[in-house]
Order: C-alpha cells, then structure tokens, then sequence
C-alpha cells in the first residue's frame, strides 16, 4: 500500500488540516480582538507572530514553556488513554517540586547527586500523589475528578504554606526559597538563555510514553481498559489494577514536571504559584492531540508559541492581557470539538434562502 | 410503470478503504413491498443510508419520482418523502409516544404547543395503519414492538410516501412480526411503499412482492417472491451451496465441567439461579433453554468468573474453578464467547489484532518479558483472519469499522483460536447473517469434536435445537425440564416447560444429565 493511499496516513493528512484551519481561524478572531482594542494593531499583531523568536532569550522561553506543556500534556494523556479523568497534574507538580526542593536545599543538593536524586525523589512523590485518587476510586468507588482536584487545591496550598511559614529565607518576606546550589540547577544548554535540561527530559518523556503504550504488555492492557473496561474484565485483565497503574505512572510524570520547574534556568527554586496554572492546560494539550503521545510535543510546540507570544504582546505593545484567553478559548472550541472544514454543502446552504426551510428551522 | 426510486451503479468507499457498495443498482416501484436481502456486510446498510442521505455516494446516479436527486442529509431525505426506521431507534425514552411522534414537526397554535391537535393526529394516523399504540405513556415504557410502530408513525407523521425498515424484525418476537406485517400490507394498500432490508429468508418470502440480492457490495440480482424458494434466495446470497445442518456428536466422553447445587443472587440479594446441578461431558453441547431472563446467562457468566456465587461448586475435570479468576480460568481452557459482542466481546476502538491478542496477554509466544512481540501479534492476526474468513482490510483495522458478522467471527476466532477445554457461548449468531452463522456453527462443532464440553444459550430454539446434544431448560432460576435431543423433541414441547406450564419430575432430570 503506498503512502498516499493508506488510509491512515490519508485521516492523519485530515487531521492535520483541521488543526491547521483552527489555528487560521483562531488567528483570524485574534487579530480582530487586536484591531479593536490597540492604537498599532499592525505592530502589535506583529509581535504576536513573530515575538518568540526576536532573540535567543525569548525563543529559549518559548522552548521553555514547550518542554512543560509536553510534559503535562503526556501525564493528561497516558490518564485519559485509560479513560480516567484524573485532574490531578498540578498537585502532583507541586508536590514533585518540593520534594525535589527538599533534596536540593539539604546537603546532598551541592553534590553531584542533587539532580538525578532530586528528579526521582520528585517522580516517587508525584507517583504517590497520582495513586491516591487511583486507589480511591478503585476501593472505594470515589470520582477521581473530584478527588484529584481537591488534591490539587491541598498541594497548592500546603506548598504555598510551607513555603511562606517555614522555606522562605526568615525575616525577609519573601515568597520563594533561596536559589538553590548550582549543582542543583539544570545546565543551560545555551549560554544566558532558558534553553535547559527541560527540553531533553521532555523529548525523553515523549520517546518512554509512546513506548510504554504501544509497545509493552502494559499500554496494551492499559488502552484495551481505556477502550471498554468491561470487554477487559472478561479477557481477564484486572481493571482496576490497570486504572490504579495508569493513575500513577502519570502522577510520576507529573512529579517529573514539578523537578523540571524547581531545577530549571527559570527559577532553580521553588516559589508561590509557580506554576502559572501551566500545569492544568496540558488537558487543553492532551485533548487537541487526541491523547496521542507523540502528537503532544507538536501541540505544545505551536501553543506555546502563541503563548508566549501573547505574553510579550501583552508586555510589549497595548493590547490586554487577556487577548491569549481568548485565542485559548477559540482554539479549544475549534479543535476539540468536532470542527471540520466548511464543505460544499455547507455553502450552498448558507446561499439558499427557501421559505419552507426557514419555516422549518423555526418549528426546530 | 414508472419505478419510482431508481439507484443507478452507485459507488461508496468508507475511508476506511472498504468499498461498501461498486456499483449497485436498485429499482423500487411504487406501492410495492421492495426487499433487499444480503449478508451482513453486503452493503445493504450503506445503500439505505445513501437513499436517506446519512452517506454521499461516491458514484453513481440516484433518481426519484423521475428526477435526479442527491440527498446531502436526512432532512432533505425525509422533505422529500422518504422516512428511514433504523435497527436502533432514536426515540426520546422519557417522552410520551405523541411527543416523540411529532418531536421537531409539532402542531402549534400561536407559539403554544398544540398538545390537543399532537395526540388527535397520532391516534388518527394509528388508526389509519393499523399501527396500534397508546399515545400517552412514555416510549422508555412501551415494549420494543410498539418502539418500532411510534418510528414508523413518526416517518408517516412527516408525509412519507417511502419507508425504509432496516431489519425491523431482528427485535422483534413471532408475535409481534406478525403484527408487523399487518401494518406494512395496511401501508402498502394505501399507497405507501416499503423498503424492507433483511436477512431472514421466510420474512422476506412472505412479505415482499420483490427481492434485490446483495453480496460483496455488489447487487447479484433481482427476482419476484413468487418465483423464488428459500434454498434459491440462500444460494444467490451467500454464493454458495449453504446447509445449516450440523452432525451430533459422535460418542460420550467422561464428564468434563460439573456444576453442583449453585445458587447465584442477584445484586439486590434476590435469588436469580437456586439449586442448579448439571454435568457437561467432553465433547458434548449442553443448549440452556428458556426465555431471556430466567438465568441461563447468569449461570454462563458465574461460570466464566464475572459474576459471584452465593452458594455451590463448579469443577472443570475435577478441578474447583470458584477460588479462579478470570485469567486463571481461561488459563485453565476456558473460552467464552458472550453475548453482547460490542458492549464485553471486543473493544470496539482498538484493532483486530489486538482484539484477537487481548486473552492471551501471558502468553510466551506474544509478550516476552513485558514487551509486545508486534510481529507475531500481527501473524497470528492475519492466521486467524485466514482461517475464519473475516472481512477486513488489514489486522490494524480498528474493529468499529466491520459489520456486525464479522466482528462476531473476530471473537469466535480469538475464542477457539486454540482448543478450549470448556465453551462458554451465549447467543453466538444474534444479528448475524447465514453464511456467517454457518460458519459459527461449525467452529462450534469443531470445538466440540475437538473434546470441548460446550455450554451454549440462545433466543433461537432453531439454533438451541440444531446444535445440542442435550438440552435443561430454565424456568425462574431453576431447572424444570431436561432433554436428550432427538428429531423428535419440538420447540412446542420446549416452549411449554419453558413458560412454566410444565414440570418434569427431579429424577426425570437427573436421568437424562446422568
């Protein structure tokens, strides 16, 4: 069968035109958010566009942002494969970041150990963070979108807590710790820049996911669950085992995030909210690749970019804010639901205004 | 006379890549009873959907009422004049019958809706075409049969001159068919007419005045009810010489699965199984005989270890299966095929191959060391596709994407891909069409000949009476009634122990299961 005509390859061809046309159309609506609310709507679109990549600086905090997205995007993902709808990621990043915190604020954090210790210590708390709704709903028939949630507000709070009450330097107020060693911080891989250890992590992560999935016993017994948990019980595959399993391998992502913030040339400490609330759009990133592991960086590349570019054009020109909630929000609705290129039918509907056919639309 | 649907070498290719339909021709005049007949997969389906515009045609030239057409949606199907009844039906459970027959037309005085008006018109086209059904209660409470009476109410609602019924009697009880062919001469006598799709050779006979065959995707002919016989219709189906006959079997081997004094509760704690005892020997089908509801399937799952047991032993050649779960028990040779393909037997989303992998996941040969063995996976896919002939393009095929027989034959493959020791099989041919029935059947043969002891349910006594060796029949949870099969034993006889009109004595029982 060659390329052309495989039909997988011909749906992913469709797919990549959907994405593509949302993104035009999002775009689109951006750019008239602009027109109406900027003095140079011109200049200031133009920064959208194009502001990632107007120095090293600013596309090593696009590639920044796109190693995080990846890396919440996969925990969302390799969950809602299984077909659970644990919102957990966050609490699981905040409670990743401090363990690792701990590591590289005792002593072991001027050694040479600080990293790799720090990252699984972190991965081991987030994992453990992710089993709890697992083990909940399996036990206890608990909904594991409630119960991660609320984890979710716990950790941020605990960690915003004892980051105030007990880390922060005393007596200066501050709501951060002190910077950690630097054998505790990613190397850059670009001098004065944010291009760091983060990306290469992500690409790892990226890499072990899809493998884990598509080429384990495991992923298989983990989407054959996700597909019809029922059709799973009767092969003989224990569910809620497999459920308990997905839960928290994610949570280990998850943990992996947290380390990846705190380690990071961003902040190599752990501060208040962090986060930024990053963490909870890797739903919106899971969701726009389909839960496909290896489609998620390739999202992540293009909405951190217009993320970020927003954020500079928020900084940068006169345009509020709030514009990069509103592309966002378009590109939610566009993608995740159903969109599909306007077809033929499409508009010689929209140009044939029939009496009864209105008639009938009222009556609707 | 002027046909008055005309579809001319009409052409579909899903994107999947399966040509559902190369170049088919139908022909339907007015005010006649048109079949179409085929194996599940032959297109049938996907030519309706064409003429009530759920599917563009890729080729091909639609004609209606002598105008060329093209319908981009059901809506304009149905402006037109042509009202669709799908196998499942889209009605709205908590509505009353009227309100889901008028749901989106309704009569109106001002902007109130004319409730008055909504059950008068309901009642007087019922009684038009001898459709009969209460309009008031809620349709979630009506049974199946009079689902199906408010579907066709809602398409005559709208002014259909043609009615399309996919497989309408595939729900439906003898009774209710016959109630059913009622309404459709009644529909027919004034001046409607009927597009029957189905696969039930004596239905069709009796009620079409023509056939259109389907097979492949391809139209192979059209004949006149009359000029046709059941064995001809068979034959221009499937192609074949089909014979729906299957050999006993041969001699009595020991006893192989036993099932002593069970009792299984149901999740209120009501008994649904009491004091079952009966022995299956190797090489033997036992057929669990009774209406849908009085345990059987209970029993097949207690045994298949997805449902608890409150009191009682099961052994499989001596071995205690209660302490097992699932995995262990199919370890042991249990294979099941179960009763509801889409909602346990498969899982729809995932691919053929897997699906057909899914039991065997300890298995050296595809998983070593945790790590799938994609190669092998796929070899033993395309084997099994060979060899129980399944339609599909490639083992990456997501299972979504085959008709109902064949996604029935991928469960039967990977069910009796290796010898079991013990069959589980509950309704194995519901919905499925006769060349795959036959095959069914004698993959179920030839699992038992291969010293299989077989459990086998099912609604069909045709079925329950062609396979069994030896029949129980249910009655409240119970056994009432055990048969040796013989020419002689009838689906009347059956039918009375199976309504609780009769009893046989306990050792009555106890001789025949000895």
């Amino acid at each position: 069968m060659s390329l052309r005509t495989d039909p997988r390859f011909k749906a992913a061809g469709k797919e990549i035109g959907r994405a593509v046309a949302a993104l035009a159309v999002a775009l689109l609506v951006t750019f008239v958010v602009v027109l109406l609310t900027s003095q140079d709507p011109i200049k200031a679109f133009g920064t959208l566009l194009t502001a990632p990549f107007s120095s090293m600086r600013t596309t090593g905090l696009w590639i920044d942002e796109v190693a995080k997205l990846t890396l919440t995007g996969l925990a969302f993902a390799l969950v809602f494969q299984a077909r659970q709808f644990s919102m957990g990621v966050q609490g699981q990043v905040y409670v990743g970041a401090l363990f690792a915190t701990f590591i590289a604020l005792s002593p072991l954090g001027a050694t040479l150990l600080a990293l790799p210790l720090g990252i699984l210590v972190a991965m081991l708390a987030g994992a453990a963070y992710g089993f709890i709704p697992g083990y909940a709903k399996a036990r206890f028939g608990a909904n594991e979108i409630v119960s991660s949630l609320m984890l979710n507000y716990l950790a941020i709070k605990v960690v915003n807590y004892l980051i105030r009450a007990h880390l922060a330097p005393t007596g200066t107020g501050q709501l951060m710790t002190e910077k950690f060693p630097a054998q505790s911080i990613f190397p850059a891989l670009l001098p004065n820049t944010r291009f760091d250890l983060g990306i290469v992590i992500a690409v790892l992560s990226v890499a072990a996911v899809w493998f884990l999935l598509y080429r384990t016993r495991w992923g298989l017994k983990l989407r054959l669950v996700g597909h019809n948990a029922r059709f799973a019980e009767y092969a003989g595959i224990p569910s809620s085992l497999t459920m308990i399993s997905a839960m928290t391998a994610a949570g280990a992502i998850g943990g992996l995030l947290g380390a990846v913030y705190v380690h990071g040339r961003a902040f190599g400490r752990l501060a208040i909210d962090f986060d930024g609330n990053l963490a909870f759009e890797g739903i919106l990133v899971a969701i726009v690749a389909r839960d496909r592991p290896l489609v998620v960086p390739i999202v992540a590349l293009f909405y951190g970019y217009l993320r970020q570019g927003a954020q500079l054009m928020a900084i940068r020109s006169d345009v509020p804010s709030e514009v990069i909630s509103i592309v966002q929000a378009i590109i939610i609705l566009l993608v995740a639901s159903s969109f599909t290129i306007p077809g033929k039918a499409f508009w010689v509907r929209l140009f044939r205004f029939g009496p009864a056919r209105t008639v009938e639309a009222a009556g609707k | 006379m002027v046909p008055l649907i005309q579809a001319k070498s009409i052409s579909k290719t899903y994107p999947g890549g399966t040509l559902a339909n190369d170049r088919v021709d139908l022909t339907v005049m007015p005010g006649e009873v048109h079949a179409v007949i085929g194996e599940n997969g032959a297109g049938k389906s996907t030519l309706m959907k064409i003429l009530f515009g759920v599917e563009q045609p890729d080729s091909g030239e639609l004609i209606y009422d002598g105008k060329p057409v093209g319908f981009a949606k059901p809506r304009e199907a149905i402006d037109a004049g042509i009202g669709m009844v799908f196998q499942h039906f889209s009605l709205v459970p908590s509505f009353s019958v009227y309100e889901n027959v008028v749901l989106g037309a309704e009569p109106r005085t001002g902007i109130r809706f004319d409730r008055e008006k909504a059950i008068a018109e309901v009642e007087a086209l019922s009684e038009k075409y001898r459709l009969k059904v209460d309009p008031l209660p809620p349709v979630g409470r009506i049974p199946v049969g009079q689902q199906q009476r408010v579907e066709i109410l809602k398409a005559l609602y709208r002014n259909a001159r043609v009615l399309i019924l996919d497989e309408p009697t595939a729900v439906l009880a003898p009774q209710e068919v016959e109630e059913l062919f009622v309404a459709v001469r009644s529909l027919v006598a004034q001046g409607k007419t009927v597009i029957f799709i189905a696969h039930k050779l004596p239905e069709v006979l009796e009620i079409s005045d023509r056939i259109t065959v389907m097979r492949g995707g391809r139209t192979v002919g059209e004949v006149l009810s009359r000029d046709v016989d059941e064995h001809g219709l068979a034959t221009m189906m499937v192609g074949r010489e089909v014979t729906l006959r299957v050999d006993r079997a041969k001699d009595e081997g020991p006893v192989s699965l036993e099932v002593k004094g069970l009792h299984i509760h149901g999740e209120s704690g009501a008994p649904i199984c009491q004091d079952l005892n009966l022995r299956v020997r190797k090489g033997e089908i036992l057929g669990l005989v009774g209406v849908e509801g009085n345990g059987q399937s209970e029993l097949i799952e207690a045994v298949a270890g997805l449902r608890s047991v409150a009191d009682g032993a099961i052994y499989v050649d001596g071995k205690d299966l209660l302490p097992l779960d699932v995995k262990a028990r199919r370890n042991i040779g249990l294979a099941s095929i179960p009763e509801d393909r889409i909602a346990r037997g498969l899982a729809v989303g995932a691919s053929v191959a897997e699906n057909m992998v899914a039991t065997r996941l300890d298995d050296e040969r595809f998983v070593r060391r945790g790590l799938l063995d994609l190669k092998a996976i796929r070899a033993q896919a395309e084997q099994l596709i060979g060899r129980f002939s399944v339609k599909v393009g490639s083992p990456a095929s997501a299972i979504g994407t085959l008709s109902g027989g064949n996604m029935q034959k991928v469960v039967v493959a990977r069910e009796l891909a290796e010898q079991p020791k013990l069959l589980l099989v509950n309704q194995p041919t519901r919905g499925v069409d006769l060349g795959a029935t036959e095959f069914i059947w004698k993959s179920i043969t030839g699992a038992r000949d291969g010293g299989a002891a077989v459990l086998l349910c099912s609604a069909d006594l045709g079925e329950l009476l062609a396979l069994s060796d030896r029949l129980v029949v249910f009655y409240r949870g119970r056994i009432v009634a055990a048969f040796v099969n013989s020419d002689e034993l009838t689906p009347e006889t059956l039918g009375r122990y199976m309504l609780g009109i009769e009893t046989q004595s306990p050792e009555t029982v106890r001789a025949a299961l000895k």
